[in-house]
């Protein structure tokens, strides 16, 4: 348990981002999460007591009203690749805020940006990973047999 | 040129007509299948039915034997995504984006894209036409930075019938040309200047109101 | 059989948590043992304090300690409900135990004062001339600490449970930062500040050391407790008067507005609604009891002026200092104070009654009906108010908890009103008392004294309690304890 209050940005209220700004904001981060629906905020529990914009982040004046230059970390975990890639580059080259993460779906995309100093993360490659490991060892076993 | 456009709706229609008069060879990728099949109807060019920001489409469409890449789609964010892959992966020498924020013109600068803003075009196009009969706007360019301006010159003008040498012009503004009387002339220190010429001034855009206040006596 | 642990659970959380809060207001029982530096005469009082304060410690301690999940579990809002309302009838309770074995009251007066003075109402049935100082300076601690409110205070002190259940369902709801925990620490802060500047300010005015920091202990939680029978009438100062104008003002400031204020985002302030509503009524109702009301009655226009100023923000801040008594005061003076009373103060203050953002919105409302009119009939327009910083659409959803809080307001104004007229007072005084009791105000007409007929004292203080707490907390929670209650006695679950 962290006993540092960082101040966090997530964009993109989903499954995801809503899970991880309740386990932060429960541990004592200071979180601002944007979305651009207002219904997506539902998925917050009684744990979060950060702060809840509604607005697109794609927007540049969204993300400097909301204060992004104070933040220490960025987390972009909207459904859309290109919308992600495209805020932690502005939060990272912009505003450059110290630690940028984005979830990519598309594991081609991810390749590509890797040298943007922005840590992807891709579940379909880790998903891939985890699968073949699985398999991999049931051959094994099977072969033990 | 080979020229690669993603996007749809009626502005990548007429782009793709102009460019293909002047002889360009052009590719376009949609997302929506009818479009797709409308374009490739009505236009001598490749129409391509796909993710425009998939790279797996990118790299089937040709886009490493693009001259130039055009993001016109309707999002940001994918404008973007299309013309660093493009650039980045592909190596396409020119890219442009087009955008809905006029402030991502900036941004994506700074990420190594040229973008173009339709709202601050227009916006700035309404704002020095609007009211200002003797004043046309004629180019904003460099990227905004650099205004090109024809002014007729009325009775009224502070600096009718005065001598240029005797004209104290805004820093960073020129006086490129003066059309008097149908005649083109370059201003030297005693050209005088007359009701009826049409004068045109280069300025940037932080002195362009002080020079026009300056030639037409208007405060703006 | 599920659903039985699943109750069970969450009211271990909550009795640990109450307990939590139970054990910092038995700590508080020890401050006003801090009279004993000046006058060490009064330690013969100092059990009465020192016991119920253990127990409260011991008990409370117990409950926190043993009750306590491993895994700190966040409260939700019903649950944070049901902490508020039985950790502030404790405190209730306990609290009034110095007013009884101190100053003999009997329990009805005891629990009145006591629920006077968390709720930051300021009605009194204490004899002050007669009290010793440590049960002053204890009627102003609780002032002070219910007024910023207990949750609050206690989270400030010590790590509670995560997330913002147990302060919002206290009233507590702006964000002031992102966490829960900053928020609470700016709001102390700022409180803690307030009551600073209130001690300077009335030194300056002219009050001794005690007599200051009970007065700003007051005046800052918009409670209205004097240490002299008259009130603030009793030093007739210009200087004290009009130094406890702006802080009334300040205490009935929601603190995120005032935040805002000290970092210096002056627009939105300036486009606050509670902050218009308080520049338009504030002059207005001064100029109006001006003339219709002091301007006869007092000798000097100096009195007159500063009457009029003073009671008009001591009833629209819902503070209760008074600079005068109301005997003389004409009837549409009285109208003037039940309205303003009534309207109260800023939402997410120390302040009480229905509040200024929800009258503004209502006024608003009114105004954007007829300005529709004029608009093309497809139009579709979104009407909003500030808050903080950002704007919030109003939605028929939002009307709609208005317009039903307002009218449970009056429906419980009307009932309170009519039992203290039913025990043989006249109409304006009962529907002043009542006004100052449900938007615990504290200006009184004479009603509440410590020889009024219990049940008038009783339905006072069940209207302080309501008036603070913000009725649909008290309700609900009632509602949750009966409904969780029963299903866990019968076994049977009923939704």
């Amino acid at each position: 348990m962290s006993s540092e209050n960082l101040f966090i940005f997530i964009v993109g209220c989903g499954r995801l981002g809503s899970f991880l700004a309740n386990r932060l904001s429960g541990k004592g981060h200071s979180i601002v999460v944007i979305d651009i629906n207002d219904a997506a905020f539902d998925s917050l529990s009684a744990e979060y007591s950060g702060f809840r914009i509604v607005g697109d982040a794609t927007e540049f004046t969204v993300l400097k009203e909301a204060k992004i230059e104070e933040a220490d970390i960025f987390i972009a975990t909207t459904r859309d690749d290109n919308v992600n890639l495209m805020v932690s580059q502005v939060a990272k080259k912009i505003f450059h805020v110290p630690k940028v993460m984005a979830r990519v779906f598309e594991p081609k995309r991810e390749s590509i940006y890797k040298d943007f100093d922005i840590e992807a993360v891709c579940p379909t490659s880790l998903a891939v990973e985890l699968f073949l490991e699985a398999i991999a060892e049931s051959i094994a076993v099977e072969k033990g047999n | 040129m080979n020229i690669l456009i993603a996007g749809g709706g009626k502005t990548v229609y007429f782009l793709c007509r102009t460019f293909t008069s002047k002889g360009h060879k052009i590719t376009v990728i949609n997302r929506d299948h009818d479009e797709s099949v409308w374009l490739a109807r009505h236009l001598k060019i490749v129409s391509i039915h796909g993710d425009w920001s998939a790279p797996q489409v990118l790299e089937e469409a040709g886009t490493s034997l693009m001259d130039a890449v055009l993001a016109v789609t309707s999002n940001d964010h994918d404008n973007l995504a299309i013309c660093q892959i493009a650039s980045l992966h592909f190596k396409v020498p020119q890219t442009l984006a087009l955008v809905n924020d006029p402030n991502n013109e900036d941004v994506f600068r700074q990420l190594g894209i040229t973008a173009v803003s339709t709202a601050r075009i227009l916006s700035n196009l309404m704002e020095q036409r609007v009211g200002f009969g003797e004043i046309t706007n004629l180019i904003t360019a460099s990227e905004g930075k650099l205004n090109i301006t024809e002014i007729e010159l009325m009775e009224t003008s502070p600096v009718a019938r005065k001598q240029i040498r005797d004209i104290a012009f805004p820093q960073n503004s020129l006086l490129a040309y003066i059309l008097h009387e149908g005649q083109p002339t370059i201003p030297k220190g005693d050209t005088v200047l007359y009701p009826g010429d049409r004068v045109f001034v280069i300025t940037l855009p932080e002195n362009y109101a002080e020079t026009i206040r300056m030639l037409t006596g208007d405060r703006r | 059989m599920q659903a039985r642990t699943i109750i069970l659970k969450h009211y271990q959380a909550i009795l640990s948590n109450t307990g939590m809060i139970m054990s910092m207001v038995g700590v508080l029982m020890f401050t006003p043992l801090l009279v004993l530096f000046a006058w060490h005469d009064e330690w013969i009082y100092a059990k009465d304090f020192v016991i119920p304060a253990l127990v409260l410690i011991g008990v409370g301690g117990a409950l926190w300690r043993i009750l306590k999940s491993r895994i700190p579990a966040p409260l939700t809002i019903q649950d944070g409900g049901v902490v508020v309302l039985l950790s502030w009838v404790i405190a209730s309770v306990f609290a009034g135990f110095p007013f009884m074995s101190v100053l003999r009251l009997n329990f009805t007066q005891a629990i009145f004062e006591s629920v006077s003075g968390w709720t930051t109402t300021g009605l009194s049935v204490v004899d002050v001339a007669k009290s010793p100082n440590m049960v002053l300076l204890w009627r102003s601690i609780t002032q002070l600490i219910g007024g910023a409110g207990l949750a609050i205070i206690t989270l400030a002190a010590i790590t509670g449970p995560t997330g913002a259940g147990l302060t919002i369902a206290e009233g507590r709801t702006e964000q002031l930062a992102p966490h829960v925990r900053s928020s609470i620490k700016r709001v102390v802060i700022l409180y803690a500040g307030y009551a600073v500047l209130g001690i300077i300010l009335f030194k300056l005015a002219g009050m001794n050391f005690f007599d200051a920091i009970n007065h700003s202990f007051a005046a800052i939680s918009t409670g209205g407790f004097s240490t002299k029978t008259e009130n603030i009438a009793f030093w007739d100062s210009t200087a004290i008067d009009l130094v406890s104008v702006p802080l009334m003002i300040l205490g009935n400031m929601n603190f995120l507005t005032v935040y805002m204020l000290v970092r210096g985002k002056f627009k939105a302030v300036y486009r606050n609604g509670e902050v218009k509503a308080m520049a338009t009524l504030i002059p207005i109702c001064i100029i109006l009891v001006f003339y219709l009301v002091s301007n006869s009655i007092y000798p000097t226009f100096g009195k007159s002026i500063r009457v009029a100023i003073v009671e008009v923000v001591t009833a629209l801040t819902t503070t209760g200092f008074m600079s005068t008594v109301y005997t003389e005061w004409n009837a549409i003076g009285y109208l003037i104070l039940i309205i303003l009373m009534i309207i109260g103060g800023g939402t997410c203050s120390t302040a009480g009654g229905v509040k200024q953002y929800r009258v503004y919105i209502l006024f608003k409302s009114f105004i954007w009906e007829i300005k529709r009119a004029f608009l093309p009939k497809n139009a579709v327009v979104e009407n909003y108010f500030w808050r903080g910083d950002q704007k919030e659409y109003i939605s028929g959803e939002l009307l709609r908890q208005l317009i039903s809080f307002v009218s449970l307001y009056m429906f419980i104004y009307v009932l309170g009103t009519g039992i203290i007229a039913a025990h043989g007072y006249k109409l304006n005084e009962a529907m002043f008392e009542f006004a100052s009791s449900l938007s615990t105000v504290g200006i009184s007409c004479g009603v509440s004294v410590a020889s009024a007929p219990p049940l008038v004292l009783w339905t006072e203080t069940l209207g302080m309690f309501l008036g603070r707490l913000e009725f649909f907390v008290i309700l609900v929670s009632i509602g949750k304890i009966i409904r969780d209650l029963t299903s866990l006695t019968t076994g049977r679950t009923k939704l």
